[in-house]
């Protein structure tokens, strides 16, 4: 029980980095590799901003927005500008990680490259839950992770603008000649992966403090926990997230406290071994049947 | 040097179809310089080897990596991993078991490429994105092996072995270290230039670009892929080795920042070239010795210059270079005289309508006239559960007839091409072809069984040739290209095959027309030359069957005259050709015999008169 709490508070962190990564490739079918680092920033500015004598609740905000802000001008500058060139059809994986690494050497030059104070949120007493002793932060993490999953699978089920997402993920072309705005929309889903990277980080932050380099770890880990519950949907992520937490913590309790460090890689290789073709595809045919009552159907398109 | 200059030479010889001489001198020229600046460095100071070191080393992996993402289009972060394999296997081999360090090379070299042969077969059954991923987890993966295995001495590392000197009678030769590092760069620019000259390239830019065609001319494409990432992944492997004697071997030099530096080297000075990757390795490996930075603000111009790289310079160095130049050389051209190069461009389209001269060569179909070439019995087939794109469809199309195969969009013709060309298996049903059985073996089996395939959409290789796309065709007729590859300019034997199959590509170009646009870029040539050029392509290994996809989508009228025309000619020598169409007049002036097709099923088979007359066929097609 113990090992299932603190699994599911790390998980809920990993899966909303992981529903970040998603809901970007979701829209623009590009995986932003600087997510790890968006949740950095959200960290940063609020230690930042609250150190300033500010209030906390500013300081999270101000971390939230920077991170959102931050993943629509990863879309605008590092993105956009290379979707076009047809010979590389991967030119958005460097530029992303150059922003990875901008990002991260940034944060390393404006506030240092050591660990800084986070402000404390909730007090930290430990709770006993069914035998299990957690602190406040952790069950925070996991109420607010489930919360927004709930709210993202109504948000994308229910607005037109989550459907607009939808039609483009199924055929940019056809979606921009219905008078989508597709650059907007992308946009706005690499601002809302930032968010989402943001809220990972304000809940992680108590935890772990303020430093440039988390970005890496939780943006690897997030990975993993796509990879794990399938890059094409976002509740899948979050899955996949918790479910790499709770293994993580099992492995560090079962086997050594260095376990979570190459852990969650034999989890990926089991997971690429079992379906060779991938998760990536296998998401993909499990989606299909789904999919093609809204899309026309492919096998119309050969003729 | 080069790829530049020997791609503009090469594509100067195939305008002007002589033959380079001079090409041999210009090697020997530049080895002999290569070897004058080895010396050079190899009795200069320390600080100028260890930076030339360091750079040759990543010059070999960016050499590597432009292999695979350059010529082959798959985009490995696996590289960085690769290079710490044969790193670490140098170091602890060395010092572990005590083998020299000439053991080791090939111990390294041939493991790290297993390495690569085992990860490309694991993640190159899908390639894409997900080869991407793959590897980049391979890299992160041998990087917390390195840091928490206690053997590679954790993150502090381990020292390299010791390169041993020169014997003292070579002792005026310097720094022995230099020549070994040197000479294995030299070794893998070789390899690169080899495979660049080789009948294999135009086939890997198949691959790359239009991977159905280089299936369907009889390419084992998944296992050129493999094999190209393996010996790729063994070219890191010796880099590593390499690497392992300029100092301190530990995981902060293989992370994945380092993959994404290798790919960065070859954007930088030009992806598929041979300098541009050489250009790039020295440019950013040697960057932050000239620029005396704090180590955080170079992290942050490194991330900022991968950025900018990729957003402004696509091309890369070397691109820029061959866009000056042919802005420069029809500026220079004005002010001398009009050179050979210039006619391709100027010749007429309406040459294509000019008649072709005679059939393309053929080998007799095995089962003679009236045969029966493609026998399809009960063939079903979906590309999701429940839906059939394909439903219990049988047909015969006779040897040395030409077979229609008409029907509406999304009838499933298409598809069942697909299926004839062997690039989808059925669910159900059997395929002969020749009165071979073909039901579930691959597309690249269908060359030998004399069939071979148009695609609709064009799928040439936009940077070659017309008359290097329709040489790939003949992949299947010359043995071994692949293998053969890496020491091609080496073989007497192959280096006269490619010229012969120059030769012979230039002959099916000539007979379909196209002859004067044989040395034009795919990318320059007109519509209508395209879907000849696939014609030339799909006929020139003498394939008694062609299959053709709406090739005369896009024509103009007199362009469709003369494919009719080569058509029959074709049927007159002996040819089956099995053809979708939408234009009924034509079909139904040149068809010996009409399959419909609808919504997946056979609405009529026949001799095409009385398929025409058909009132089913009349309703759901004709629309009469």
């Amino acid at each position: 029980m113990q090992i299932l709490l603190s699994g599911l508070a790390t998980g809920a962190i990993y899966g909303l980095v992981a529903m970040g990564f998603a809901v970007a490739f979701y829209v623009t079918s590009v995986i932003n590799f600087a997510q790890g680092q968006l949740l950095m920033a959200a960290i940063m500015v609020a230690a930042a901003v609250s150190q300033a004598g500010l209030p906390t609740g500013l300081g999270i905000v101000a971390g939230l927005a920077a991170a959102a802000v931050l993943g629509g001008l990863v879309y605008l500058l590092a993105v956009r500008p290379v979707l076009s060139f047809s010979r590389f059809s991967f030119a958005w994986l460097v530029s992303t990680l150059g922003v990875a690494t901008i990002l991260e050497a940034g944060a390393a030059l404006i506030w240092g490259p050591t660990s800084r104070g986070f402000p404390v949120m909730l007090n930290d007493q430990p709770v006993r839950i069914l035998g299990a002793v957690v602190s406040w932060q952790q069950i925070l993490a996991i109420i607010v992770g489930a919360a927004v999953l709930a709210a993202f699978e109504l948000y994308r089920r229910r607005t037109l603008f989550g459907k607009l997402g939808m039609a483009i993920a199924a055929d940019p072309e056809m979606a921009s000649a219905i008078g989508a705005n597709t650059r907007n929309v992308a946009i706005a889903a690499f601002a809302l992966a930032g968010l989402l990277a943001g809220i990972g980080g304000i809940l992680v932050g108590p935890i772990t403090y303020a430093n440039p380099y988390l970005g890496e770890t939780y943006g690897i880990n997030g990975f993993v926990a796509l990879m794990i519950g399938g890059v094409q949907r976002p509740a899948g992520a979050m899955a996949g997230g918790l479910v790499l937490g709770v293994l993580s913590q099992l492995a560090n309790t079962e086997i050594n406290s260095q376990a979570s460090d190459w852990f969650p890689f034999l989890i990926v290789v089991v997971v690429l071994l079992v379906t060779p073709t991938g998760l990536l595809d296998a998401a993909r045919w499990l989606r299909w049947p789904s999919r093609r009552a809204a899309a026309p159907s492919p096998a119309a398109r050969p003729s | 040097m080069t790829a530049l200059a020997s791609r503009v030479r090469r594509d100067r010889r195939d305008r002007l179809g002589g033959p380079a001489r001079g090409r041999q001198a210009a090697a020997v020229v530049i080895a002999v310089c290569y070897l004058l600046f080895t010396q050079l460095i190899a009795t200069g100071s320390l600080y100028s080897q260890s930076l030339v070191l360091t750079a040759a080393c990543f010059a070999i992996l960016a050499i590597s990596l432009d292999m695979v993402a350059g010529m082959t289009g798959l985009y490995s972060l696996g590289h960085a991993g690769l290079f710490a394999c044969g790193a670490y296997a140098t170091t602890l081999l060395n010092s572990h078991l005590g083998l020299g360090v000439f053991t080791v090379a090939p111990i390294a070299v041939a493991g790290t490429g297993l390495v690569g042969l085992v990860l490309g077969s694991l993640s190159l059954r899908v390639s894409g994105l997900y080869f991407a991923i793959t590897t980049f987890i391979f890299t992160l993966v041998v990087g917390v092996l390195a840091s928490d295995l206690s053997i590679t001495g954790g993150l502090q590392g381990i020292e390299g072995p010791l390169f041993p000197a020169f014997p003292a009678g070579l002792s005026g030769l310097g720094s022995s270290v230099t020549w070994c590092v040197m000479l294995a760069l030299l070794v893998t620019i070789f390899l690169a230039v080899a495979i660049r000259g080789s009948a294999l390239y135009p086939v890997l830019l198949a691959i790359r670009d239009a991977e159905p065609f280089a299936a369907a001319a009889g390419v084992r494409t998944a296992a050129v892929k493999i094999g190209m990432f393996g010996l790729s992944a063994a070219l890191a492997g010796l880099a590593g080795w390499c690497f392992s004697f300029l100092g301190i071997v530990s995981p902060g030099q293989f992370s994945w920042n380092v993959s994404v530096n290798i790919l960065v080297m070859v954007i930088l000075g030009g992806i598929n070239t041979t300098v541009g990757p050489i250009i790039g390795a020295a440019f950013v490996s040697m960057f932050p010795a000239y620029v005396n930075f704090s180590a955080l603000w170079q992290e942050l111009l490194f991330g900022a210059l991968f950025v900018l790289v990729i957003v402004f310079f696509p091309e890369g160095l070397t691109g820029l270079v061959v866009r000056l130049a042919r802005w420069l050389r029809p500026r220079l051209r004005l002010a001398g005289a009009t050179t050979a190069s210039a006619v391709p461009a100027a010749a007429p389209p309406e040459a294509a309508a000019a008649p072709a001269a005679d059939g393309i060569a053929l080998r007799a179909p095995a089962g003679g006239r009236k045969q029966p070439a493609v026998e399809c019995h009960n063939l079903t087939f979906g590309y999701t559960r429940g839906a059939v794109a394909v439903d219990n469809v049988s047909l015969v199309v006779r040897g040395g007839t030409i077979h229609g195969l008409i029907g509406p969009n999304g009838s499933g013709k298409s598809t069942l091409v697909s299926l004839i060309a062997g690039q989808r298996q059925p669910a159900a049903g059997s395929i002969r072809i020749n009165g071979t059985d073909a039901t579930s073996s691959g597309p690249w089996t269908r060359p030998r069984h004399g069939l071979a395939r148009t695609f609709q959409t064009a799928v040439l290789v936009k940077e070659l040739t017309a008359r290097a796309n329709v040489a790939i065709g003949l992949y299947s007729q010359v043995p071994r290209i692949a293998l053969r590859a890496p020491v091609w300019p080496l073989l007497p034997a192959a280096r006269r095959q490619g010229r012969d199959m120059a030769a012979r590509a230039g002959n099916a170009l000539a007979q379909v027309g196209m002859g004067s646009w044989a040395g034009t870029r795919v990318a320059e040539v007109p519509h209508g030359v395209e879907q000849l050029t696939q014609l030339a392509a799909a006929a020139v290994s003498g394939s008694g069957v062609l299959v053709l996809d709406e090739p005369l989508a896009g024509l103009s009228p007199g362009e469709v005259e003369h494919v009719a025309g080569i058509l029959r000619d074709f049927r007159a020598a002996g040819g089956t050709v099995i053809i979708i169409e939408h234009q009924v007049q034509f079909v139904f002036g040149i068809c010996d015999e009409v399959t419909v097709l609808s919504a997946g099923s056979v609405v009529a088979s026949g001799p095409a008169a009385e398929v025409r007359q058909d009132a089913r066929v009349r309703e759901v097609y004709l629309g009469q």
